[in-house]
């Protein structure tokens, strides 16, 4: 899988559930500092990523994802061959 | 639209279009963010609550954005985890705040069973089990039974999914109570103890799961990372079986199926293929057709109207009607026809005038996908199902459109077909009459007329409270009133039931008289308006009249009591030979019979029945 295209759809569920446009989603964006990325939130993306990707994540990754960038290095992690 | 509406109907859009999980959790938190309130008065809200055993956010999102996108406005209230018991019992908390007009409770078996229980399961005794049992049952049933007093809501509440493992293996259901019977005997019981309520309803969340496929109900990531009880694709599924009860409850459903004929009540094409020709059978070729009609005949039984819209030839169709060995729907189960090489659109105006409901309950069966096009632009309120193009399909088709929900079934519904089709008919054969004499005769009418008996008596009550327009003096008794006229000498209540050719009418006229020593007095004379213009009142007059002169009396006195709504009555007693009392005041005019001289006869048209 390219890395454009996992980004895009990165974005794609980002978008939907941080109810943000793709643009205004940057890799600094960080949970802490954003109102909207709560619990429920992290959640519903941790879950849409493994329904996505087919992959599944550790608890303490799960935990450890503090922002877009960590998400991003993540997946590359866990979809690199 | 107001602005509000226009918002919501934005963010709507995208899961209309497409409406998975994720578009409807994103909608959902996008109007939540609005913070639009739904006034107290909005007669369009539907106020949703959400309680259980799990995390329920997810199930409440999806409801909420479901009701929305069938155009309700919706309010939603989504209980904690597992804090379902202090919600209900709690007289204050959130869940009767919201004065729900829905209540979903999900509660997971696993969450109130011991946490060992797969495990101790298999050393406990059949008495242990069936204790358990009750207990699980008995701790439903008394929420749901503080849920009915605290709340006018509708109240669904989710059995139990039966597990796919059993510790036991192959020979689970030879225990005297396996582990899966276990399960089973849970739900049967809930449904037994819910079939009397009328608000309450068990959701049979174990047939969902099977038909959607129990391993793909639960998503073991987000159960275990978040408790989290229904999958991301099993979500969806789930909030459409919910909607079903949210639709009968505000009567959003359909009533009426309009049907092709060439291609999809049979196959080919009758006016070229010809009778012998068509694909229609209990073998192949023709069989699913069948199949097909079978399923909608078993749907006209339950109430649902069938009509009928082709481009044909009249004589060809009735053909098949009449003479085909393998055709399961005949002319007397359509309550209207439209067969004709007239536009669909403007037939299906026609037979919603006809049958006397709106477009918006009908759905719309056409193999041909431009009729069906044409249908649904000009009238979007129909329901037009875009039908498989195989064949073979339709009844599957027909099985999962699960559109034609009631809370609860009448006697009416059941035989909603045959009254439909008798009125269709007995206006064909009107129309067709020479005079209404004619027309009368050919009815085959049959009247009973006779004091009423017991069995019947709860009828008479219901149509002395709710008849207003053949009513001539609309006197309301109750029960335990007519039931004094029934023992008392110097009184008689008369019922009279109405039979044509085309069905039975059942009871449909009611007479009170007071007897005196020369004269009879009618209290009350009312008819239902359904047999209206058939003679029939003249009937149960003529009955009266000659009881009267059987125990000697002189005179029949009638009276009129003018209402806005009895004129259809006012010369009731005047068109059979009546003579006005003078002075009669303008409130109650009497009319008086003299047997000496005058008579009531039963029309030539009418057998009466006297038993």
């Amino acid at each position: 899988m390219r890395l454009t295209e996992i980004e895009d759809r990165l974005l794609d569920i980002l978008s939907k559930v941080l109810l943000l446009e793709k643009h205004e989603i940057s890799d600094e964006l960080k949970r802490k500092d954003f109102e909207p990325w709560d619990s429920m939130a992290h959640f519903i993306i941790v879950s849409e990523l493994e329904n996505e990707f087919e992959i599944f994540f550790e608890d303490e990754e799960v935990v450890d994802i503090w922002s877009v960038g960590d998400l991003k290095a993540l997946l590359r992690k866990k979809l690199s061959p | 639209m107001s602005r509000d509406d226009e918002r919501i109907s934005n963010i709507l859009a995208p899961a209309r279009e497409n409406p998975s999980y994720l578009n409807l959790w994103s909608a959902y938190k996008k109007i939540e963010a609005l913070g639009i309130k739904v006034s107290k008065n909005d007669t369009n809200a539907v106020r949703i609550a959400v309680i259980g055993s799990a995390t329920l956010e997810p199930l409440a999102a999806c409801l909420d954005i479901k009701t929305r996108i069938v155009g309700f406005n919706v309010k939603t209230f989504v209980g904690g985890f597992n804090t379902y018991r202090q919600e209900i019992l709690d007289k204050n908390s959130n869940l009767y705040k919201l004065s729900p007009d829905v209540i979903v409770l999900s509660i997971d078996a696993w969450s109130i069973l011991d946490k060992l229980f797969i495990a101790s399961f298999i050393r406990m005794n059949e008495k242990e089990r069936k204790n358990i049992q009750k207990e699980v049952i008995a701790g439903i049933c008394s929420l749901v039974d503080t849920l009915e007093s605290s709340t006018s809501a509708l109240i669904l509440v989710n059995n139990f999914i039966i597990p796919s493992f059993t510790p036991f293996g192959i020979v689970d259901n030879k225990q005297k109570l396996g582990f899966l019977q276990f399960f089973g005997e849970l739900n049967s019981s809930l449904a037994q103890r819910f079939q009397e309520k009328s608000r309450s309803f068990v959701v049979d969340l174990d047939s969902i799961a099977s038909d959607f496929g129990k391993s793909r109900v639960i998503n073991w990531n987000t159960w275990y990372r978040g408790s989290v009880p229904f999958s991301e694709q099993f979500t969806p599924i789930l909030v459409d079986e919910y909607l079903r009860y949210i639709l009968a409850l505000r009567g959003k459903t359909k009533k009426c199926i309009v049907l092709d004929l060439d291609n999809t009540l049979w196959g080919g094409i009758i006016g070229e293929d010809g009778l012998e020709g068509i694909k229609l059978g209990n073998t192949a070729p023709g069989i699913e057709y069948v199949e097909f009609q079978k399923t909608l005949l078993s749907l006209y039984n339950r109430g649902i109207i069938l009509a009928i819209c082709s481009k044909n030839n009249y004589d060809d169709v009735v053909k098949v009607f009449r003479e085909h060995p393998f055709q399961i729907l005949k002319e007397e189960h359509f309550a209207a026809l439209r067969i004709n090489w007239q536009n669909k659109v403007v037939n299906l105006e026609e037979l919603a005038a006809e049958i006397n409901i709106g477009l918006d309950s009908m759905v719309f069966l056409d193999d041909n996908p431009v009729e069906r096009a044409q249908v649904s632009q000009v009238h979007p309120e129909v329901l037009v199902v875009d039908m498989p193009k195989n064949p073979r399909l339709y009844r599957d088709m027909l099985e999962n459109l699960k559109v034609f929900d009631v809370l609860s079934l009448t006697k009416e519904d059941l035989t909603r077909g045959e009254m439909y089709a008798g009125k269709r008919k007995r206006s064909e054969l009107e129309k067709s009459a020479t005079s209404i004499e004619d027309f009368l005769r050919t009815l085959e009418l049959k009247v009973t007329a006779n004091e009423v008996n017991d069995f019947d008596a709860p009828r008479v009550v219901q149509l002395i409270g709710k008849t207003n327009q053949f009513n001539l003096t609309t006197k309301r008794y109750t029960d335990a009133e007519v039931n004094n006229f029934r023992q008392s000498k110097e009184a008689a209540v008369y019922s009279m039931a109405v039979k044509d050719r085309f069905g039975d009418e059942g009871i449909v006229g009611v007479a009170i008289v007071r007897k005196q020593t020369s004269d009879w007095l009618i209290d009350s004379f009312l008819m239902s308006c359904r047999v209206i213009g058939r003679s029939a009142e003249t009937a149960m007059l003529a009955k009266i009249v000659a009881d009267a002169r059987k125990s000697k009396a002189q005179r029949v006195l009638g009276e009129y009591i003018p209402t806005n709504k009895n004129p259809p009555a006012a010369d009731f007693y005047k068109r059979h030979g009546f003579v006005m009392h003078t002075p009669s005041d303008d409130n109650v005019i009497t009319w008086i019979l003299n047997l000496a001289d005058q008579t009531v006869e039963v029309p030539e048209w009418i057998e009466l029945i006297e038993e």
